[in-house]
């Protein structure tokens, strides 16, 4: 999570949001989400599990989000 | 059937006392000072289970004492501010500029070490990544919205 935020921190083109799925079961089901942590850009399911900065990076800055 | 939960949570302080000193030491050292805004607002229907467990006010209590421990964190609560749909919310704003940060439900449990996390990095005056993914960020040329889902065990 902390990842996220510090991107948003980064950048101004960037917001982070943690979402307690389950406070919001009707959200956390239309985006999928079985595990924590599950990570969505702009409203599109990606990725499960926490992973290293570069990593990260690599997956949110990926071309399919241009 | 009501559960007790909130007879025995009223009693239950947010930050065990030994991590306290520990904790304000860490606030205090913050460059910027950091607002916590409480959104509250209509909420979804909790699962079955979350029994009367009153999410907008543990939020509530959660933030207010996370302010209490330093002068460098101050909170406030808003009714349904601009651009938030889920409620209860807490924005974490650097300065008191909302830059996109936000937590939505209640920060109990882990869930907690994720809100102080924000606010101390919200309280750098650079944020703690490498050199290389902050040129990449920096470089972005579109708007990313980062969504984290999370639970508080």
């Amino acid at each position: 999570m902390l990842l996220a935020y510090k991107a948003a921190l980064a950048s101004p083109r960037v917001t982070a949001a943690a979402i307690e799925a389950g406070e919001f079961p009707r959200l956390a089901d239309e985006m999928n989400v079985w595990a924590v942590p599950s990570i969505a850009v702009n409203g599109v399911p990606q990725w499960d599990g926490a992973v290293p900065e570069r990593v990260f990076l690599d997956r949110v800055l990926a071309p399919s989000f241009a | 059937m009501a559960s007790h939960n909130v007879d025995r949570l009223a009693f239950m302080p947010v930050f065990r006392p030994d991590e306290e000193p520990r904790l304000r030491e860490l606030l205090d050292a913050m460059e910027r000072p950091v607002e916590l805004v409480v959104a509250l607002g209509p909420e979804e229907t909790p699962l079955p289970g979350a029994g009367d467990f009153d999410f907008s006010a543990e939020t509530v209590k959660i933030v207010e004492a996370l302010a209490s421990l330093s002068g460098r964190v101050t909170s406030r609560i808003k009714q349904q501010p601009d651009g938030v749909t889920l409620f209860p919310a807490v924005l974490v704003l650097p300065a008191g500029k909302d830059v996109g940060l936000r937590y939505y439900g209640t920060p109990y449990g882990y869930e907690l070490a994720s809100l102080f996390g924000a606010v101390l990095e919200a309280g750098r005056p650079a944020p703690s990544l490498t050199a290389e993914s902050l040129e990449r960020l920096a470089a972005l040329d579109r708007e990313l919205a980062i969504d984290v889902f999370v639970t508080p065990t």
